[in-house]
């Protein structure tokens, strides 16, 4: 490890002007930003920024294109979920937050389908593998949402509907297939 | 003698009343005050109706909070002790209030009041006293938990009150020589006076260099940032540890209400106390060419206007501070008070006494 | 004895084997779908194919003898060029299901694809459409897009069970598996065609989505079904517990050629569900007033020992009436006797209720007797000590016995419910011990929950006299306790110590005196079983 020592001058070894320096930075930064803030309060200079802080949830980010936000379940053009709960999203999940119950659909044609589809989002670690995995699509992190807190931990474990309910954010990369328009053509066999 | 007593309990009212509202609204000034200096906007979310207030809620928040929790007493500690020690924080504190005048004597209905709830006349000391009583409620605290960390933390805070106290009762003796009594009614009073006709003789002129020895060593007793070792609840397990609920809640309050106490008698000794320059008895006046004069009443209720005002911006004061400077470590502690406040205050106390002797002489 | 070589290898086996059979002696697969070493070969699949030396063309595997100095080649590129071929083929009509198809992770398609050929398809036609999720009877649903036509199911109904009822219809490639009409798979071994079906084209309802294959962990144990004693493999994941209750996903069959060969019967392959039944007793409880209250085994074990100690008390040790289950283990049997009748005394101690054994065979493996361990139980000597189950019912009824212990049987199954509500509620004190609610437990003053087959170790003694051995694939559900531990807690409580960790010593002790069981342990039981020397039998 190398040490870089920094060789205090006689004044910042007194300390007393730094401190005054300190308190002058301080002090220039509350003043300030209390001038806009005011400011804002009477409604003028709008434009200019008192603070820095980010008033989630009410204010968010601009997330990325690619950035992975809360699942989303496609869906088929009669609006079912797309998933035929083949649970490779809950074989590949690293942490096991999701979990998916199947049954016989009555359509031989589809022939299988998720009861319960359910992601504990407390648990998810956004990976995106879940979204790699699915042989139809229909497993999307492209919401752009960050979860939202919840008085319980149930409230966090998002279920097919919720899921279901989602919208894609506009222009996400990996939007690949708008809602809605059907299981895209999938090899999971190479053939 | 009813109405003595009246009031008497009047004033008390009054002063208490400022100093716990004042108190309360630290809480919120001090977030949002850190918030402001921090480029942040700072608690805002407490609401009632959807109403926010700037976060001023919050303050009532926090004692919703504080009153409905558990109220814990280590099973092993000592329970009259551990109940005792924050309401002697509290009272400490509190207790500095009864000497500190806010204002001139009032004349009314043929009455003279004079507006501070005590007039002892061993005013200053009385100050001091009370703060050094403050370090038993941080030791019986730490004592009565039952918990080697808090008493270890509680020594760590008694060996710094009292370590800083040296300097702190030192630095005041040059304000004592500069105005020639211990009375703070007097010392007010005494700072009316004006240095080469214009300049308002107050404790920070007479006594600069005893002025920064005392606000560094009070701020050090109000166990505050940069000098918050023995509490930093976040980091460094101290004396409190072990309390919970309302009686944490007193700690902290006690600790609010030691800084507007050092703001007081920060004001009062070196700031002119209740003085507003050019302002007298007699009303404005520009020393050697006029006067104004004003009724008596409103120059009082301008003085004690301004008296509040002083002690707002030293507490204003001690925030910025606190939000600004970095803590000390404990060496550092040590070694800034024993090396480095304390001799200087001798020196101050040398200095002061040949400059006096040699303008009087 | 022919010598040949395969792969570079030297093996000698008897006269008439098969290449296939040969090659396995080595420890070398050779893939195939349509052979299977319990059914005729019939080279459906061409799967096998394999090289030998001086011959041009390649030869199936599962059915060319061997002969004296042959030289065979399962690995070169001409094999492995005719094997890719084989799957373009066989993949030229299927379905791209392996997302939603049961037999993912365990289907030879998909392994073989993975491992010989990784082709992309050529075919550019439309695939054959047939029919898809077929019923073909109570038990197992049909995917026809999915068969490849191996025949396995066919030859094993025509085979081994002997029913026929599948058969191949159509041509070419339309041809399809397919019941006669009017005729739904019936017989008691359809279960097996999911197993034998080595592509997803056969599914079991009962395991049909309800978990995926790779998520199931896999533990030997013996089907409690009945007295034959079948080799299962218990399947079982706690996955998605909370939700569907399901730990259990399926038994199949083990090989073990002495007892069930590579079959399950359906009774036993479906009769696990008791495992996982809401029914099932999951906290020790005690009957006050009229409500049952879930305790602690401390607290139950101080109450049942308590009155039983009353009654003892009172009375005499013939006031007391056991009745043990033979469906519990060796072990849990032994510590019945040992506890109730070496040290306590009591003689009143039978399993034999009125029809235990009266249900119906098959001749083939399924037997009347519904019990895995009533050799075991005969063994151990816990029937003729004294009066038969029935007249400690009886017993029970005109007051003669006061108090009656239930270990894992259910008397009302055999009895009725009437005799049994007039019985057990004379009795001053019932204590039912056992995995499932049943109608005993209506007049039970204390339930000990027990674990089941699955959920403990243990040995069971089929009706050859065979030992064979269950392993724990799950936890306890619950608070419930293996049966044994609950008699070992109980005579702790009572004031008797018995110096047992695990099931293992109790083995060891049953080894040591029960006559026919000497010398055994674990290990030597091992997987597949040890046949008792029995004198006489
Ligand atoms: S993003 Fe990753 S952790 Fe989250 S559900 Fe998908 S696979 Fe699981
Ligand atoms: S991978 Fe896709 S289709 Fe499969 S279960 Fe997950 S979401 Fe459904
Ligand atoms: S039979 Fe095998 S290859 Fe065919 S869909 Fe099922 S798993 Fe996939
Ligand atoms: S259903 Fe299965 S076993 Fe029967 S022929 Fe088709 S692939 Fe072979």
């Amino acid at each position: 490890m190398k040490i870089v020592g920094h060789k205090l001058s006689f004044l910042e070894n007194i300390y007393l002007f730094e401190i005054v320096r300190g308190l002058v930075i301080t002090t220039r930064h509350f003043f300030y930003n209390m001038f806009f803030h005011i400011a804002h309060l009477l409604g003028y200079q709008q434009d200019v920024e008192a603070a820095v802080t980010i008033q989630y949830p009410e204010q968010t980010i601009p997330v990325s294109k690619r950035w992975r936000g809360v699942h989303r379940i496609n869906t088929r053009p009669d609006g079912s979920p797309r998933c035929v709960a083949c649970m490779l999203c809950e074989t590949v999940c690293p942490v096991q937050c999701i979990h998916i119950v199947a049954e016989e659909h009555p359509d031989p044609a589809i022939e299988k389908y998720p009861v319960s589809f359910e992601v504990d989002v407390t648990r998810c670690c956004w990976c995106g593998m879940c979204e790699e995995a699915c042989p139809v699509d229909a497993i999307y992190m492209d919401s752009g949402k960050i979860p939202k807190a919840g008085y319980s931990r149930q409230d966090l474990v998002y279920d097919k509907e919720t899921l279901t309910k989602e919208v894609p954010l506009p222009g996400y990369q990996r939007s690949l297939n708008p809602p809605g328009a059907g299981a895209p053509k999938v090899n999971p066999m190479g053939l | 003698m009813f109405i003595d007593v009246a009031i008497t309990l009047l004033k008390i009212a009054f002063v208490f009343g400022l100093v716990l509202n004042i108190a309360g609204i630290l809480g919120w000034a001090e977030r949002k005050q850190s918030a402001v200096m921090q480029d942040r906007i700072g608690a805002n979310r407490a609401d009632i109706l959807g109403l926010r207030l700037f976060g001023l809620f919050h303050p009532i928040a926090d004692i919703v909070k504080v009153i409905t929790k558990e109220d814990w007493i280590p099973p092993g500690g000592d329970k009259f002790l551990h109940t005792l020690a924050p309401f002697l924080a509290l009272f400490t504190a509190l207790a500095v209030f009864a000497v500190i005048p806010f204002g001139d004597t009032l004349h009314i209905a043929g009455r003279d009041i004079p507006l501070v709830i005590a007039d002892l006349n061993v005013g200053i000391l009385f100050v001091i006293a009370f703060g050094s009583l403050g370090i038993y409620s941080v030791v019986l605290a730490g004592w009565s938990s039952d918990n080697k960390y808090s008493l270890l933390g509680s020594m760590r805070a008694a060996a710094q009150v009292i370590s800083y106290e040296l300097a702190l009762a030192l630095s005041v003796v040059g304000v004592i020589m500069a105005y020639g009594s211990v009375e703070l009614d007097d010392i007010a009073r005494a700072q009316g006076q004006y240095v080469l006709g214009i300049i308002p003789y107050w404790g920070v002129i007479a006594q600069p260099l005893g002025f920064l020895i005392f606000f560094a060593a009070a701020m050090a007793e109000t166990k505050r940032t940069p000098f918050d070792l023995p509490e930093c609840e976040s980091e460094i397990i101290g004396y409190f540890t072990e309390y919970s609920g309302f009686k944490f809640l007193a700690f902290w309050m006690g600790e609010f209400i030691e800084v507007i106490a050092v703001a007081g008698v920060v004001t009062t000794l070196y700031f002119g106390g209740w003085q507003v320059p050019f302002i007298d008895s007699q009303g404005f006046f520009v020393p050697g060419l006029f006067t104004i004069p004003l009724p008596h009443l409103l120059v009082v209720v301008i003085q004690v206007t301004a008296f509040i005002l002083k002690v707002c911006f030293f507490c204003w004061f001690m925030l910025l501070v606190r939000w600004t400077l970095p803590r000390f470590r404990y060496d550092q502690l040590m070694g800034f008070g024993w090396k480095f406040l304390l001799p200087l205050a001798f020196l101050n106390v040398i200095l002061s006494g040949v400059i006096f002797m040699s303008f009087e002489g | 004895m022919p010598t040949l070589v395969i792969d570079d290898q030297k093996v000698t086996v008897d006269p008439g084997t098969t290449i296939i059979q040969a090659a396995k002696k080595l420890d070398i697969t050779i893939p195939h779908y349509c052979y299977h070493p319990r059914l005729k070969s019939v080279d459906m699949c061409r799967m096998c194919l394999v090289e030998v030396k001086d011959i041009p063309k390649l030869q199936t595997a599962c059915s060319t003898q061997v002969r004296d100095n042959m030289v065979v080649f399962t690995n070169n590129q001409k094999v492995l060029d005719a094997r890719r071929s084989v799957l373009e083929f066989l993949l030229i009509n299927h379905p791209l299901d392996c997302p939603i198809c049961d037999k993912a992770g365990e289907c030879m398609l998909q392994d073989f694809y993975f491992q010989f050929s990784r082709h992309t398809s050529k075919f550019k036609e439309k695939k054959q459409k047939k029919h898809k999720v077929v019923n073909l009877g109570p038990k197992i649903v049909l995917d026809s897009e999915r068969c490849i036509l191996c025949a396995r199911c066919v030859r094993f109904l025509k085979e081994v069970v002997g029913t026929e009822e599948l058969g191949i219809f159509d041509r070419g490639d339309h041809s399809e598996i397919g019941i006669y009409p009017g005729r739904p798979l019936e017989n008691n071994y359809q279960g097996n065609l999911a197993d034998v079906c080595p592509v997803g084209a056969l599914t079991a309802k009962d395991f049909r989505f309800a978990c995926r294959s790779w998520f199931l962990c896999q533990e030997n144990s013996i089907c409690p079904g009945c007295s034959t004693g079948c080799n299962v493999l218990v399947h079982s994941s706690e996955r998605s517990y909370d939700k569907t209750l399901r730990r259990v996903y399926r038994l199949t069959p083990r090989d073990n050629d002495e007892v069930n060969q590579s079959w399950l019967c359906d009774v036993g392959r479906y009769g696990y569900h008791f495992v996982d039944d809401p029914d099932r007793l999951t906290a020790p409880s005690l009957k006050r007033g009229e409500e049952y209250v879930k305790v602690d085994w401390d607290t139950a074990f101080r109450e049942v020992a308590q009155r039983l100690r009353g009654i003892f008390e009172r009375y005499s040790p013939s006031s007391l009436g056991i009745i043990p289950s033979p469906q519990l283990t060796n072990e849990d049997l032994y510590m019945v006797k040992k506890f109730f009748n070496e040290t306590l005394c009591i003689t009143n101690i039978d399993f034999k209720l009125p029809g235990w054994n009266q249900g119906q065979g098959d001749g083939f493996l399924l037997k009347a007797d519904r019990n895995p361990n009533t050799m075991g139980a005969e063994l151990l000597g816990l029937s003729g000590i004294g009066p038969q189950a029935g007249e400690i019912i009886e017993k029970t009824r005109l007051g003669e016995i006061k108090a009656l212990y239930l270990v894992g049987s259910d008397p009302a199954r055999y009895l009725g419910e009437e005799k049994i509500a007039s019985a057990l509620s004379r009795a001053q004190l019932v204590v039912f011990q056992g995995s499932n609610y049943n109608y005993a437990c209506k007049f039970a003053h204390a339930i000990l929950p027990g674990a089941t087959f699955v959920e403990k170790e243990g040995t069971f003694t089929n009706a050859q006299a065979r030992v064979q051995k269950i392993n724990q694939a799950l936890r306890p559900l619950g608070e419930s306790l293996p049966d044994w531990k609950i008699i070992l807690g109980l005579a702790l409580t009572m004031g008797y110590y018995f110096p047992y960790k695990a099931a293992e010593d109790i083995f060891k002790d049953i080894a040591r005196e029960v006559t026919g069981f000497s010398g055994l342990d674990y290990k030597k039981v091992g997987d597949k079983g040890i046949k008792l020397a029995l004198s006489g039998g």
